[in-house]
């Protein structure tokens, strides 16, 4: 079983990269395979909203970069994890560049689907997905953050599905904890 | 607040003035223009990748006193380049502790026709102006933004009348230095057709629209290739 690790932090976000630690070593404990991609290092240009990956070339972006290879991780894997600091309820730009791009591994058709209209699926099988944020003190956005979540969910439809933020003013040695309580919320480990 | 002078056109698309979010949101400003304001256009992605750009993004926001970010949803929130642009003014207005009153109006479109999909990247940006000193003007959600197809907008076709009178609406509320009223909100987010018959268009007309420009592109046999597929 493969995990790909979306890590949307700046440099040096020790919350992120604690939890980015916990959720590998759990992860390979129940004998999983992991690959964090700190995002920030990735060249990965943004999507420039021309349809080019479902017109032109079909299930690829036209953008030859990065971005390619972290959608392939990510249809390929079993589970996908984004990690983020939480950004005004929404994900960090890094991450979110690399967000836009992976709408080729859905198709342009549209569909209803939970009574609004959702594009259809091109794979047979998508990842589970576990998305968590980490969130300053002083704000509360958990509210807004895993309602994005779920929008994501009902468009991605990952075969399984937990979403939570993380206080940064928690005492660090709770992360593998909450790591472990989001693993078991997503169905990766029982 | 008082009489606002100056206002910014924020285009948060990629496509920058080819695109949906830049027809809107010129519409708004040209009327806030016709009142007298003066504006300026700058699109996010161009701002954003240097300290040099950054500091035009923040001369931009600094010098409006209405800023109208009109940007498209991507993947439920908008387009990165908008985020960055989002955290690099958050940054600067913590850093200079800004003393004027600015508001900021946020007009959304989507492909879907559903304006639900927009309210949590309004939330998002609403958060954002609360964030960093910005009084909140409002937000307008297109759905439906395609069928816009990047054409200036037409107060007399019948197609964008409600948008158009909605925005009208908007414009006089903004230069009287006051956020946009719920009515012209929901006339500029109203649909130009019921939603159940936009449903129905989308699915009979627009999906094999998407085969019509594969074939233009000699992709057609390909629409349904799985190229990530497992051993692909």
């Amino acid at each position: 079983m493969k995990a790909v690790i979306f890590n949307g932090a700046k440099k040096g976000d020790l919350t992120i990269n604690s939890i980015e630690t916990a959720l590998t070593d759990q992860l390979v404990e129940h004998g999983w395979e992991v690959e964090p991609i700190e995002l920030r290092n990735m060249q990965i240009a943004a999507c420039l909203g021309c349809f080019g990956c479902w017109v032109k070339t079909p299930g690829t972006c036209v953008i030859n970069d990065d971005g390619r290879e972290t959608t392939r991780k990510a249809i390929q894997s079993d589970l996908m994890v984004w990690l983020t600091p939480v950004t005004f309820g929404g994900y960090s730009s890094d991450l979110k560049k690399a967000l836009d791009r992976i709408i080729p591994i859905l198709l342009p058709y549209f569909e209803s689907y939970h009574g609004q209209i959702h594009h259809k699926m091109r794979y047979k099988k998508y990842p589970k997905l576990l998305v968590i944020g980490v969130q300053e003190p002083g704000v509360d956005y958990a509210e807004t953050f895993t309602a994005l979540a779920e929008r994501n969910r009902l468009n991605l439809r990952p075969s399984a599905y937990a979403a939570s933020v993380f206080q940064r003013s928690k005492n660090p040695e709770t992360i593998p904890a909450f790591v472990e309580e989001q693993l078991k919320k997503a169905e990766v480990i029982s | 607040m008082s009489q606002p002078r100056n206002v910014l056109l924020l285009v948060g698309s990629p496509r920058c003035e080819r695109s949906n979010s830049h027809v809107v949101g010129k519409f708004l400003v040209d009327k806030l223009e016709e009142k007298g304001l003066v504006s300026e256009e700058a699109c996010a992605i161009r701002l954003v990748s240097t300290r040099e750009n950054a500091e035009k993004l923040w001369s931009f926001v600094d010098n409006a006193d209405v800023i109208v970010l009109a940007t498209p949803l991507y993947v439920d929130s908008f387009p990165s380049p908008t985020v960055k642009a989002l955290e690099l003014i958050h940054e600067h207005r913590k850093a200079v502790s800004p003393t004027k009153s600015q508001l900021l109006v946020a007009i959304m479109n989507s492909g879907f026709p559903e304006k639900e999909h927009m309210d949590i990247a309004l939330k998002i940006i609403r958060n954002f102006a609360q964030a960093s000193n910005f009084k909140w003007g409002g937000g307008i959600r297109v759905g439906w933004g395609e069928s816009l197809n990047s054409e200036p907008l037409n107060e007399k076709k019948g197609m964008t009348r409600k948008l158009t009178r909605g925005l009208s609406l908007a414009s006089v509320n903004l230069s009287e230095g006051q956020p946009i009223s719920e009515e012209a909100e929901n006339l500029a987010s109203a649909l130009f057709v019921p939603l159940f018959l936009a449903k129905t268009i989308i699915r009979l007309v627009v999906n094999p629209g998407w085969n019509k420009q594969a074939k233009d592109n000699n992709a057609k046999a390909k629409m349904h290739d799985r190229p990530y597929a497992h051993g692909s």
